[in-house]
C-alpha cells in the first residue's frame, strides 16, 4: 500500500486543526497520522531519531524515505489531489527558499499561533 | 439602401474573421490536444473538431444577434462608423473566445500532469520501516 506516515505533534492545536482539514481532502496517496515520538512511531520506525521528529513535522514514505520540516509539508501537499500542482510549484528552485522560510516560521511558532486562534 | 450595404459588409467581414480565427485554432490547437491525449490522434482530432464547432456556433450566433443597427445609414461615413463599432465588438468577442479556448487547452494539459507520480523534492534520509504484521 502506497502511504505517507505523518509524524505530528499531538500537543499543538494548529497541528490538530491541520489534521482535521487534511482528513477531508481528496487524496492521491493515503496519509497515516502517528503522534511523534509515541510508542506507535517507535514501533514503526525503530531506527529513526525520534527526538528530531519532535522539533518539526516529519513524513516517512512507504519505502522509508524521510522528509523533515518544509519538505514534509511539501510531501503532504503532494498527497492531495487538489494541491499536487502546488507542491511542484512551491518546490521549484525559485520558490523553495521562501517556502522553507515561511514553513519554518509557522512551525517554530506553532504553540503561539495555536493560542491566538484559540485551539 | 446604404444600410443594407453596411449590413452586408458587416456580415462579410465578421464571417471571414470568424473562419480565420477558427482555422488558426483548429490548426494550432491540434498539437496541444495530441499531447494531452497521450498521442491518441483520433481522439485529439475529434475533440478539436468539436471545439471548433462550438466556436463557430457561439460566434455566428453573436454576429447574427448583433446585426441590427437601429438607425438608418445615410452616407459612406456613417456606414464606416457603424461598421467600426460592430466589427470591433465581433473582434473583442472573438478574442475572448480565443483566450477561453487557450484556457481550456492549458487546463487539459495541467490535468494531464496529475498523472505525474514523481515526488516534488528529494528525501533528507532513509530509515528502516517495520512492516505491519
Amino acid at each position: 500500500m502506497l502511504t505517507l506516515t505523518v509524524l505530528y505533534d499531538p500537543e499543538c492545536g494548529l497541528c490538530r486543526r491541520a489534521h482535521d482539514w487534511l482528513a477531508e481532502q481528496p487524496k492521491l496517496i493515503d496519509l497515516v497520522f502517528v503522534p511523534c515520538a509515541s510508542d506507535e512511531a517507535r514501533k514503526r520506525f525503530p531506527m529513526l531519531n525520534h527526538d528530531l521528529t519532535k522539533e518539526d513535522l516529519t513524513v516517512v514514505r512507504y519505502d522509508g524515505a524521510v522528509y523533515f520540516g518544509p519538505k514534509a509539508w511539501l510531501m503532504v501537499l503532494w498527497s492531495l489531489a487538489r494541491y499536487r500542482d502546488w507542491s511542484y510549484r512551491l518546490a521549484s528552485p525559485e520558490l523553495l527558499p521562501t517556502t522553507k522560510k515561511v514553513v519554518s516560521a509557522i512551525s517554530q511558532n506553532r504553540y503561539q499561533i495555536s493560542r491566538v486562534i484559540g485551539s | 439602401m446604404t444600410t443594407t450595404y453596411t449590413y452586408l459588409i458587416y456580415l462579410a467581414i465578421s464571417v471571414a474573421l470568424t473562419i480565420w480565427v477558427a482555422r488558426t485554432l483548429h490548426k494550432n490547437g491540434r498539437v496541444f490536444l495530441v499531447d494531452v491525449f497521450h498521442g491518441n490522434e483520433a481522439l485529439a482530432d475529434s475533440v478539436n473538431h468539436l471545439l471548433v464547432v462550438g466556436f463557430y456556433l457561439i460566434n455566428f450566433g453573436y454576429v447574427s444577434l448583433a446585426l441590427k443597427l437601429g438607425y438608418l445609414v445615410n452616407n459612406a461615413q456613417e456606414g464606416i462608423e457603424a461598421l467600426s463599432v460592430k466589427v470591433g465588438m465581433v473582434l473583442i468577442v472573438l478574442g475572448g473566445m480565443h483566450f477561453f479556448n487557450l484556457f481550456i487547452f492549458s487546463r487539459m494539459r495541467r490535468r494531464k500532469s496529475h498523472h505525474d507520480n514523481r515526488p516534488p523534492i528529494r528525501p533528507d534520509t532513509f530509515t528502516a520501516v517495520k512492516q505491519e504484521a
